[in-house]
């Protein structure tokens, strides 16, 4: 993780974790998906974004992890200025994040450690690097009994907690999730945001998106709430 | 790199090729088809290449000498008195000594052979010139012999005739094979022009032809080869096109968690190149049994050995074939995933 310091705003425990200033992404087609947001995330923080279809979440999510790129402003992520990094830089960037998808994204001709151990590869991680980090991952999720399944042997929550060992095994800083729940039955609900908040306890921020009210009121964490591209709400204890 | 990274990665482009095997089947298919026509045209060119190689050879050209002996042939009789009259010139003094004739009324300007040594002099001096392969003197009586010989037989009791009569009437000449008739006229040129040479005989013709049947196999040759790896290279790219498309999933979790460009590409180039050398390999038996079977016919049919052997040009085929293979596969690849990550690569929404 050197290599990745290097370019770095030499981060600390006091710099936020992300931090958008005065930030507006206008998409060619016209569309103003995000304008003139002002945000400020510490590290250790657990934070959920909400907002209706077409308030900008995806866009908010897609900036952070320099997908798209801001019009005006400017955003700091882990240490990176997105605004000024290069295209090269940006893998290094997403390596100091793990990230959730709604539809789990499990390649389904790999077992569950592999799909695992696939995210260790692609950093260039050693084999016995792989093979320790990615069973630590799997009990930390619960599915150290489940190495050798296939995905499509397993439940919808045991494939976002499959999903969830993927996006923790590289250590990262920042743990992104778009809408983890979105695919699963209640309880399952629970059950995932209550890793994360545990993950979250360990010292990692976790920036989750969701559409489930009841899980931000039962979750008390800080909640941003966005409407057409604007930051309307920005409460603690999960209250919108 | 990391050794770990090329091992996960080389791996990874075999297990494509395996998991899209159908495709990667038709793929080498077509490529083999590709290499193995490409091969026949460079096997064709090259035997056509050894027989018109063979034709160059026998396309001699006679350049004929000034032969002191030729130049006074036909005044056989008449030399003494000709000596004479130059003699009773020459005690007059009426001429330079420049301009005088010789007893033989050849004057010192005039430049003629008067010996082998001469004649094997000029023969040296012709094989210096950069076209030409090789020269050989041959004596007036080598060249009466040889004319006799090419004659039928009353045509040949003429020139023994003459002989008897009027003495040899062939001069001495060199014979020269050149190295390119695409420069032929501007090599006879060249030795038109050279003291001591009188006329020359060629088949300009049969050199146009020759230049002109090198020219067109070269040409021909060029177009298969050019066609033939564009088609390949297209092949290949369609099949990693195909491949990238079902690995949309993967190559979207890749970006996501960090994968540089280098390292979502190398899988898919292993993949192109093992398609390619797979496919050399194939062609290159292929086209030995099909040539094999083909020369021994031919050699059976046509009673001739002037033929190009496989084994002379397997390696050279080998390097060609493994060339285009990798070639197609590196080149396909590179672009189709380039492509794809600058264009559509999205991690959220890629599938």
């Amino acid at each position: 993780m050197a290599e990745v310091f290097t370019e770095r705003e030499n981060p600390s425990s006091a710099a936020p974790i992300i931090e958008f200033r005065g930030v507006s992404k206008t998409y060619p087609t016209g569309t103003h998906a995000i304008e003139d947001i002002n945000i400020r995330i510490t590290a250790g923080e657990f934070v959920f974004v909400v907002g209706s279809s077409g308030a900008g979440k995806s866009t908010f999510m897609k900036l952070i992890m320099r997908e798209e790129k801001a019009n005006t402003g400017i955003i700091t992520v882990n240490g990176f200025n997105l605004t000024s990094m290069p295209r090269r830089q940006v893998p290094m960037l997403r390596r100091t994040m793990g990230i959730v998808f709604q539809d789990f994204r499990l390649i389904p001709t790999m077992n569950v450690f592999q799909n695992v151990a696939f995210a260790m590869h692609v950093v260039g991680a050693s084999d016995r690097d792989v093979r320790r980090e990615v069973s630590k991952a799997l009990s930390k999720v619960g599915l150290g009994n489940k190495a050798r399944s296939m995905p499509a042997q397993l439940s919808g929550g045991e494939q976002q907690r499959v999903g969830l060992a993927r996006a923790l095994v590289n250590s990262p800083d920042l743990i992104i999730a778009d809408e983890p729940t979105g695919n699963v039955d209640p309880n399952m609900s629970y059950e995932i945001v209550s890793l994360l908040t545990e993950i979250n306890k360990r010292g990692t921020t976790v920036l989750m998106v969701t559409h489930d009210h009841n899980l931000v009121r039962d979750f008390q964490h800080r909640v941003i709430m966005l409407e057409r591209g604007r930051i309307v709400a920005d409460n603690a204890g999960g209250s919108f | 790199m990391k050794i770990s990274s090329i091992k996960y990665l080389t791996g990874e482009g075999v297990k494509n090729a395996w998991v899209n095997r159908l495709m990667t089947l038709a793929s080498i298919g077509v490529l083999v088809a590709c290499m193995v026509i490409i091969g026949l045209a460079i096997l064709i060119s090259e035997n056509v290449n050894k027989a018109v190689g063979k034709l160059e050879q026998q396309n001699v050209v006679m350049a004929y000498m000034k032969d002191y002996n030729w130049a006074l042939y036909g005044e056989k009789d008449t030399s003494s008195d000709a000596a004479s009259a130059d003699t009773d010139t020459a005690q007059e003094g009426e001429a330079s000594p420049e301009e005088t004739a010789d007893a033989n009324g050849i004057k010192p300007g005039d430049y003629v052979i008067h010996n082998d040594e001469e004649a094997q002099a000029l023969c040296d001096k012709i094989a210096k010139l950069s076209n030409v392969a090789s020269v050989t003197y041959v004596t007036s009586e080598e060249g009466l012999e040889s004319v006799k010989e090419s004659m039928l037989e009353g045509q040949e009791s003429y020139f023994t005739f003459l002989d008897e009569e009027y003495g040899n009437p062939m001069s001495g000449a060199a014979k020269i094979t050149m190295k390119d008739m695409s420069k032929f006229d501007e090599t006879v040129e060249q030795i038109k022009q050279m003291d001591g040479i009188d006329v020359i005989q060629s088949q300009n013709d049969l050199a146009d032809k020759i230049t002109a049947i090198k020219r067109g196999i070269g040409i021909a040759g060029f177009w298969i080869i050019a066609i033939l790896m564009v088609i390949s290279l297209v092949i290949v790219s369609n099949t990693i096109r195909v491949t990238m498309y079902n690995r949309k999933l993967e190559i979207s979790i890749m970006k996501a968690v960090g994968a540089t460009d280098s390292f979502v590409r190398i899988p898919f180039v292993v993949e192109g190149v093992l398609i390619g050398v797979i496919s050399a390999l194939l062609a290159e038996g292929l086209l030995y049994f099909c040539y094999r079977v083909a020369t021994e016919t031919i050699i059976t049919t046509l009673n001739t050995t002037d033929i190009v052997h496989y084994g002379d040009v397997a390696l050279l085929l080998l390097l060609i074939f493994i060339g285009i293979g990798v070639f197609a596969g590196v080149l396909g690849s590179v672009i189709m995933i380039s492509k794809y990550l600058r264009r559509e690569g999205s991690e959220f929404a890629a599938i």
